[in-house]
């Protein structure tokens, strides 16, 4: 008979970008608990690394007046994570497929660190809204 | 020797490049950074320490990384520098010889 995973939900409006990250990481940390993951959880920790470039890219270029707020969310059912933020930035598609650039360049590694180790990285634009998945098998 | 803390991030890596800064005007450096207090870092906090790279290079000077936890181990190799940051395990093993 197996154990009942409860699932685990985090909803979170973030402004500032200190603060903001702190919030992602601390979403995290309360997912490891809530599913009984270990501090080294090698799949958790890939998930906060690629929530950790999306979350700063959002937080920096998503928020065009410091009235507009970003909207997360975290779901776990304990075999998956799921994040979402909305935004109100510009479009951002023509940087989906940016590789990884070179060694030298000090900037533009973001989104390809995140596509690398995801399971799958969404982006959807509507209107003037952009939607971000990202999702992590555990 | 440098011991940055907490999440070299977005939000973390300027006092990163100050703190270099800072060792570069005092003459050729050569500098560990000691990585052991590092718990998370991004991708932005990775530039900071290529700029610290080309900042002390172009001072005659050298760069080492001591101690990366796992997820700084992971994002190194994910973006392949850490061919260009060799890194060792430990501040002692980073000092030996330098």
């Amino acid at each position: 008979m197996g154990t009942h995973q409860e699932p685990f939900e985090f909803h979170a409006s973030l402004t500032e970008l200190g603060p903001g990250l702190e919030t992602l990481h601390d979403s995290v940390r309360m997912l490891r608990v809530a599913i009984g993951r270990a501090n080294d959880d090698h799949a958790l920790m890939l998930f906060e690394t690629a929530l950790g470039e999306i979350g700063a890219n959002v937080l920096t270029h998503g928020r065009p007046n410091d009235d507009i707020e970003v909207d997360y969310i975290l779901r776990s059912d304990g075999a998956a994570a799921f994040a979402s933020f909305v935004d109100r930035g510009p479009a951002v598609a023509d940087h989906l497929a940016r590789p990884m650039p070179d060694q030298d360049r000090e900037a533009g590694r973001g989104l390809a660190i995140a596509r690398s180790v995801l399971d799958e990285l969404g982006y959807m634009r509507q209107g003037e809204v952009n939607t971000w998945r990202l999702v992590k098998r555990l | 020797m440098v011991a940055p803390t907490g999440r070299l991030d977005v939000a973390g890596a300027p006092a990163l490049k100050d703190a270099i800064t800072g060792l570069v005007n005092d003459g050729p450096p050569r500098v560990v950074i000691d990585m052991e207090g590092i718990s998370f870092v991004d991708s932005t906090g990775l530039g900071s320490v290529i700029a610290a790279l080309k900042q002390i290079r172009s001072s005659q000077g050298e760069l080492r990384l001591a101690a990366p936890n796992q997820q700084v181990r992971v994002v190194l190799e994910l973006t392949t520098l850490d061919r260009v940051f060799p890194y060792y395990a430990t501040v002692e093993e980073a000092l030996t010889g330098f």
